[in-house]
């Protein structure tokens, strides 16, 4: 009787120690994914991320979710393989939303005073979820490269409409057609980021007119598949076991 | 410990530099002197007034003139972009007029022509700034011009961005579109704590990876979990396309992002002043620009030399008394120009003028480098005047020989 009760009371608090680490890795891990996706995301999405003005129909749905699979497809890997935790890309991304709500805030309005409506962030979190859905459902990562990797890059633009539609209406201002967004980028001036170099409804998919964005999302969807195969083994090369097997 | 250092002094200006927007903003001294000389030459500037209120409209004004000899290290100025060189959006900007036309975004520049241009702005954020004329040059930088303090006064929270849609709906950016973005990012956001709740509450790291380990994986998932994936892609779908059909249907008049190159014809100028440099030295110890010209008056007015403008540096000729109390100081050099002989050139006639600009100001704005640039020809323009006070323009640019003063 006596040593049942202690193994019992000796599981618990095993279960408690093992809870307590469990809060005390997630923490640092959290703030590691906020710093570095968040820092590789300003160094290759940057502008397009950053500006209104900037989120055309071409180039920001082509850019953003295929540097936006890296840290997903890498930390998906690592969950799902040695703990089959299928969160790794809603993780990510969730914390890539916190780093950019952090930045825009303070950063871009409080100290530099741009509104927040010219620097609103995308939102890449409905394609994570849909990532790791696909890869609780198919246990594949075959399947989730194929599957997963073209849902996450052809649902980014659809996915932020409901944010960016409303500041596509047109407006005659000056005597000239723009949107609210072309607006809000002339009136607040950055002395940094002069028109010219919005890199913006350039390049060969204009010829297809009105179908200029389905042909994006389709090229992003593609290309996300053998980025999402190869961010995916990059995961695989840094979630070694290697060290903490020797214990 | 060297590399880390190093890196972290890197990664620390590159944070500086992504942060701060306005640190472009007093890179005036910045570029080497030959391009500040012989690319963008600003005149005539002039504020409305020095103090503005909160949604009280300001108006910049002024000249440019393209260089002719504009660097061949350069490329030419098609993509160039009238800008404010301010720290952050302290004024909106409401209307940029160029020779008199609506400009929105950027335009081609002609080399040789002289450009009229109106920045129509309006009070947002008090306080006391230091804002500049900027020309952003695409592949080449930013060409400052002469920047002025000009107060903001009243409540930065009082400031309204009114704008009126092609449906006649009035919005204010400032605040358009905010709580809806952030509404969406908060819908999203809740969806994916739950999914990650769903997890988090189970026990983790080492008894997750114990059973890994063991090649009991499977048993980490339940059938209700692989059930709540399933429905998880079919109701990701469902929102994201009703989501989409949503606005699309609340905005239906959507437009692409507008972009687009202006092409605006140079000011019509006659220039009946003709100069030719013959010799041009820089005095290294008395930071002195010497020119010896050979200046020919086609007007039909006798005409003498009255100011030599230079990178915004501005040297006035005392006889002729036109000297600008209103343009910045450390700009401006009241008695700064000799012009020999000092008498004025008859219409028709050529005359050969000996010119001399001096001031320390030439080291002070960093123009002095222009003798250690790679390429040390100089630009400046000259601004002659008849008995009418009519004015007449001429670029120059020559080699500029050093003179350190040995002799
Ligand atoms: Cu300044």
């Amino acid at each position: 009787m006596v040593s049942q009760s202690t193994a019992i009371s000796r599981a618990a608090e095993i279960a408690k120690i093992s809870r307590t680490f469990d809060f005390i890795l997630l923490i640092p891990i959290l703030l590691v994914i906020i710093g570095t996706y968040h820092l590789s995301m300003i160094l290759t999405v940057g502008d397009w991320d950053f500006w209104l003005d900037w989120k055309d129909r071409q180039w920001w749905p082509i850019v953003t979710p295929l540097m936006g699979i890296s840290f997903p497809a890498a930390i998906q890997y690592g969950l799902w393989k040695h703990l089959r935790l299928p969160i790794g890309a809603t993780v990510c991304t969730v914390c890539l939303l916190l780093g950019m709500a952090i930045t825009r805030w303070f950063a871009y309005h409080l100290w530099t005073n741009y509104p927040i409506n010219l620097v609103l962030p995308a939102t890449l979190i409905p394609g994570a979820l849909l990532l790791d859905f696909v890869l609780l459902t198919s246990r594949s990562f075959f399947v989730t490269a194929i599957l997963g990797g073209m849902l996450f890059a052809a649902v980014f633009y659809p996915a932020n409409w409901a944010i960016f539609a409303p500041f596509h209406q047109p407006v005659e201002y000056n005597g000239s057609l723009m949107t609210l967004a072309d607006v809000s980028g002339y009136s607040y001036i950055r002395p940094g980021v002069p028109e010219y170099l919005r890199i913006i409804e350039r390049g060969v998919l204009r010829t297809y007119d009105t179908y200029a964005t389905p042909l994006s999302a389709f090229c992003a969807a593609v290309l996300a598949v053998p980025l999402y195969a190869l961010w995916s083994y990059i995961g695989k090369l840094f979630s070694t076991t290697r060290f903490i097997d020797k214990f | 410990m060297k590399i880390i250092t190093k890196r972290i002094i890197k990664f620390g200006l590159l944070g500086l530099l992504l942060f701060s927007p306005e640190l472009f903003a007093h890179g005036e001294r910045a570029l080497e002197p030959f391009i500040r000389m012989r690319t963008i030459q600003w005149y005539d500037i002039q504020w409305s007034k020095n103090t503005v209120d909160v949604n009280q409209e300001i108006v910049l004004s002024g000249r440019f003139h393209v260089a002719e000899d504009w660097p061949n290290a350069m490329v030419k100025p098609d993509s160039a972009f009238l800008n404010l060189a301010i720290p952050t959006p302290v004024l909106v900007r409401t209307a940029t007029y160029i020779n008199g036309a609506i400009l929105n975004n950027s335009m081609a520049l002609k080399l040789g022509g002289d450009y009229d241009f109106k920045l129509v702005l309006k009070g947002r954020v008090p306080g006391r700034y230091h804002i500049h004329p900027m020309m952003n040059l695409r592949d080449i930088g930013v060409i400052v011009g002469p920047g002025m303090w000009i107060d903001v006064q009243g409540v930065a929270a009082d400031f309204k961005n009114p704008v009126t849609t092609l449906a006649g709906e009035t919005v204010d950016l400032e605040t358009y579109g905010t709580a809806n973005g952030i509404l969406w990012h908060l819908v999203w956001l809740g969806i994916a704590a739950l999914w990650l709740l769903w997890w988090l509450r189970r026990p983790m790291f080492i008894p997750r990876y114990k059973q890994t380990l063991a090649g009991d994986e499977d048993a980490l998932i339940t059938p209700l979990d692989r059930k709540i994936g399933g429905f998880g892609i079919i109701g990701t779908l469902v929102l994201i396309t009703a989501s989409f059909v949503h606005a699309d249907q609340k905005y239906p008049e959507s437009i692409p992002l507008q972009t687009g190159r202006a092409e605006i014809e140079p000011l019509p100028m006659k220039h009946d002043v003709a100069v030719k440099i013959k010799r041009a030295t820089y005095r290294v110890v008395q930071r002195s620009l010497q020119l010896t010209m050979e200046v020919t008056n086609k007007s039909d007015k006798p005409v003498e030399l009255g100011e030599l403008n230079s990178a915004t540096l501005r040297f006035f000729n005392p006889a002729l008394q036109r000297f600008d109390s209103n343009y910045p100081k450390e700009l401006a050099v009241e008695n700064g120009l000799d012009v020999q002989p000092s008498s004025a050139i008859s219409p028709g006639a050529t005359a050969t003028l000996t010119v001399k600009a001096t001031d320390v100001a030439w080291h002070n704005q960093k123009l002095a480098s222009i003798t250690k640039d790679t390429d040390s020809n100089f630009g400046a323009m000259l601004f002659f005047y008849d008995n009418t006070g009519e004015r007449y323009l001429a670029s120059i640019s020559a080699p500029v020989i050093p003179d350190f003063g040995t002799n």
